[in-house]
C-alpha cells in the first residue's frame, strides 16, 4: 500500500489554495501531472552545478551533462522494458515522436493507395500527423469505430486490415474513456506482420509498461504526464526497425561527416535528436521515473485503479450524471455530463470549489462527434488523490447540479 | 453558494443560456459568420440583415455550446437589433473591454444594460473566450 499522506507532501502544489482558499483538488492528471519536489529540486541543481551542452565537448561539465542525459535514456529504457538504449529517443512531446516515426515511415514505406489504420477515439496529435502524411503521400487513413462501452470494435478493426495496411497507429489508454486496448488488438497486428505503434500517454503513468510484452513496434510517452517536466517525450522503435528508417529532422549532433556535397548519419539514437536536446528535462524523466519506482508503479496502479472504481460506485448512483463508456476497464480517466449542463458551467463550478477538472474536447474531436457531443467534463486521478478527495468532488457535482437546474 | 459562481451566472445569464432569444436564421440575410471555440468545440452562425440606412435589421444565431456563450449571443441580438453599424461596432469594443476586466471607460454601454451581467468573466479568464465568440463572429461577418 502507498503511503499517500507522504506522498501528498512530496508534492509542494498540492498546499495550494484556489480562488476563495479552497484546498486544491487536482483530478486533471490526464492533461499533465504535478510534479514532485525532488524533480524541481533536481532540476534546479542540474543547472546550478553541472550544466553544458551535451556530446558536444570534452570539457568537465559537459560530460557530466552527457552522462546525466545518457543515465535518463538508461532509466525510460529500463522503465519500458526495451531491449537496448538504441531504441530510445528523446523529443520535446508525445507528439513530436508521432511527427517523427509518421514522417520517417512514411517517406521509406509509404506510397500512394497504401492504408494507415487509427481509431475514431485517438488524440489529435494521434491524427493530425497522419492527415499531413496523406495530403503528402496520397495515401489513406481508415478509422476503427468503437462500441459503446470505449473500447475498439475488434470485428470493425479486423475488417480494416489488408494488404494494403502498412502501419496502425492507436491509443494504448484512451484520454477520453480511460479504457485500454485490448490485447487482442495487437497480436491481430503482430499476425499479420503490421507494425504497431501505441499512443503511450496516458498507459506511461498509469500502468506498468513492458514494450516486449505488449508486442508493440513503436511506443510514444509524454514527460509531463509522468510527472516529469514539460518540454521533454520519447519515441521508442525496435531497434531493427528504426535502424532501417531515414532521419527526421536534420542538424547538429546527428551526422557522422559533413562536407559541402552532403552529409552522412551517426548511429542511433542520435540519428533523430538534431540539434540540443532537452537534456535537462531529460534528466528530470529519469528522476521521475526513479521516483515512480521507489514507489512502485504497480502499487501506483493499484491505488489509481482502486480510486476509479470508487469514484465510478459513487458517480453511478447519481441520476443526473451520464458516464461515457462502460465502467469496466477503465482506468485513472472518467468522462461525464451533467445532464442539460454543459461541461464549461461544470468545471467552472468546480474551480471555485476548489477541483480541477478538464472540460471540452479533449482533441478528440472526431470521438466527439462519434458521440454525437460538443464536450464533455472530465476527471483522472494521480498518484496524489484520495477517496476523500472523490468524495468531496461527488458532494461539488450535487451542488452543481442543484445550482444550474433549479 | 460561493459569490464568485453568482456573480457569473447571473438569473438573466441562466435564463438566456436555457431559452436564448433571437435563435435561429434570418431570411433574408446579408451578412453572416461562424464562431468557433476551438478550444472546446463550441460554435456558432450568426445571421443578420443591414438595410440601406446601415441599420441592422434583424440579427439571429444558431449553434451549441455553454451558458456563457449562449447568454452572450442571445443578450448580443437583442442590444444589436436596430442598430447602425457605427454604434454597433462601439458597443462591441465595449463588450471586449467589459469581459476582460477593463470596464471603466466604456463609452455606449453603463450598469443598466442587461450584457452588464457578463462582467462576471472577468474572474474567469478562461471563459472569456466563450462570452466573445458570438461577437467575433458578429466582428467577421461585418468584414465579410
Ligand atoms: C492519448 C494522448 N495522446 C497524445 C497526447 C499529446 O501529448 P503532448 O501534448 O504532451 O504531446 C495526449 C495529451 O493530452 C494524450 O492524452
Amino acid at each position: 500500500m502507498l503511503d499517500i499522506k507522504k506522498i501528498r507532501g512530496d508534492f509542494p502544489i498540492l498546499n495550494k489554495k484556489i480562488l476563495n482558499n479552497k484546498d486544491l483538488i487536482y483530478l486533471d492528471t490526464a492533461a499533465s501531472a504535478q510534479k514532485p519536489k525532488v524533480v524541481i529540486d533536481e532540476i534546479n541543481s542540474f543547472y546550478s552545478n553541472n550544466y553544458a551542452n551535451v556530446s558536444r565537448g570534452v570539457h568537465t561539465l559537459s560530460v557530466e551533462s552527457t552522462f546525466k542525459y545518457e543515465d535518463a535514456r538508461k532509466k525510460v529504457q529500463k522503465f519500458i522494458n526495451a531491449d537496448s538504449e538504441r531504441e530510445i529517443i528523446f523529443t520535446k512531446s508525445a507528439t513530436e515522436s508521432i511527427n517523427l516515426i509518421a514522417n520517417s515511415f512514411a517517406s521509406k514505406y509509404i506510397n500512394e493507395g497504401d492504408e494507415i489504420i487509427l481509431t475514431v477515439m485517438e488524440h489529435h496529435s494521434n491524427i493530425i500527423p497522419w492527415f499531413l502524411i496523406r495530403d503528402k503521400y496520397k495515401c489513406k487513413i481508415l478509422f476503427a469505430n468503437i462500441d459503446s462501452t470505449g473500447n475498439i470494435d475488434q470485428k470493425h478493426f479486423e475488417s480494416l486490415i489488408s494488404e494494403k495496411t502498412k502501419l496502425v497507429s492507436i491509443t494504448h489508454l484512451s484520454n477520453v474513456f480511460g479504457t485500454i486496448v485490448n490485447q487482442e488488438i495487437i497480436n491481430m497486428c503482430n499476425n499479420a506482420g503490421i507494425p504497431i505503434l501505441l499512443d503511450g500517454c496516458q498507459s506511461a503513468s498509469h500502468i506498468p509498461i513492458d514494450v516486449k510484452t505488449l508486442g508493440c513496434d513503436y511506443f510514444v510517452f509524454s514527460g509531463h504526464k509522468l510527472y516529469a517536466p514539460t518540454g521533454v517525450g520519447v519515441f521508442y522503435g525496435k531497434e531493427n526497425l528504426i535502424e532501417e528508417l531515414p532521419p527526421y529532422q536534420g542538424g547538429g549532433g546527428m551526422i557522422a561527416d559533413v562536407s559541402i556535397d552532403g552529409a552522412t548519419f551517426t548511429d542511433l539514437p542520435a540519428k533523430f535528436e538534431a540539434g540540443t536536446p532537452p537534456l535537462v528535462e531529460a534528466y528530470g524523466l529519469g528522476v521521475a521515473i526513479d521516483y515512480v519506482n521507489e514507489l512502485g508503479m504497480s502499487e501506483i496502479s493499484e491505488h489509481e485503479f482502486r480510486l476509479t472504481n470508487y469514484a465510478l460506485d459513487k458517480m453511478q448512483d447519481l441520476d443526473f450524471v451520464d458516464i461515457h463508456g462502460a465502467n469496466e476497464n477503465k482506468h485513472s480517466i472518467i468522462s461525464f455530463n451533467i445532464k442539460n449542463v454543459h461541461s464549461h458551467e461544470v468545471s467552472s463550478f468546480l474551480d471555485v470549489e476548489g477541483i480541477a477538472i478538464r472540460a471540452g474536447h479533449h482533441c478528440c474531436q472526431p470521438l466527439m462527434k462519434h458521440l454525437s457531443l460538443n464536450s464533455t467534463a472530465r476527471l483522472s486521478f494521480g498518484m496524489y488523490n484520495t477517496e476523500d478527495e472523490v468524495d468531496i468532488f461527488i458532494n461539488a457535482l450535487k451542488k452543481c447540479r442543484d445550482f444550474f437546474t433549479k | 453558494m460561493n459569490d464568485l459562481i453568482k456573480e457569473l451566472y447571473q438569473e438573466i445569464i441562466l435564463d438566456h443560456g436555457q431559452s436564448p432569444r433571437n435563435f435561429g436564421e434570418c431570411d433574408p440575410h446579408n451578412k453572416s459568420a461562424d464562431g468557433h471555440n476551438p478550444l472546446c468545440g463550441d460554435n456558432l452562425k450568426l445571421t443578420f440583415y443591414i438595410n440601406n440606412e446601415d441599420v441592422i435589421e434583424d440579427i439571429k444565431f444558431t449553434g451549441e455550446g455553454c451558458a456563457i456563450s449562449l447568454a452572450s449571443a442571445s443578450l448580443m441580438t437583442e442590444k444589436l437589433k436596430g442598430k447602425k453599424i457605427d454604434i454597433a461596432e462601439e458597443i462591441f469594443s465595449d463588450f471586449t473591454n467589459l469581459v476582460s476586466g477593463s470596464s471603466e471607460d466604456l463609452k455606449v454601454l453603463n450598469e443598466e444594460d442587461s450584457l452588464y451581467a457578463l462582467k462576471g468573466v472577468g474572474g474567469f479568464p478562461m471563459r472569456v473566450k466563450c462570452a466573445t465568440m458570438a461577437w467575433h463572429a458578429f466582428k467577421s461577418a461585418l468584414k465579410s
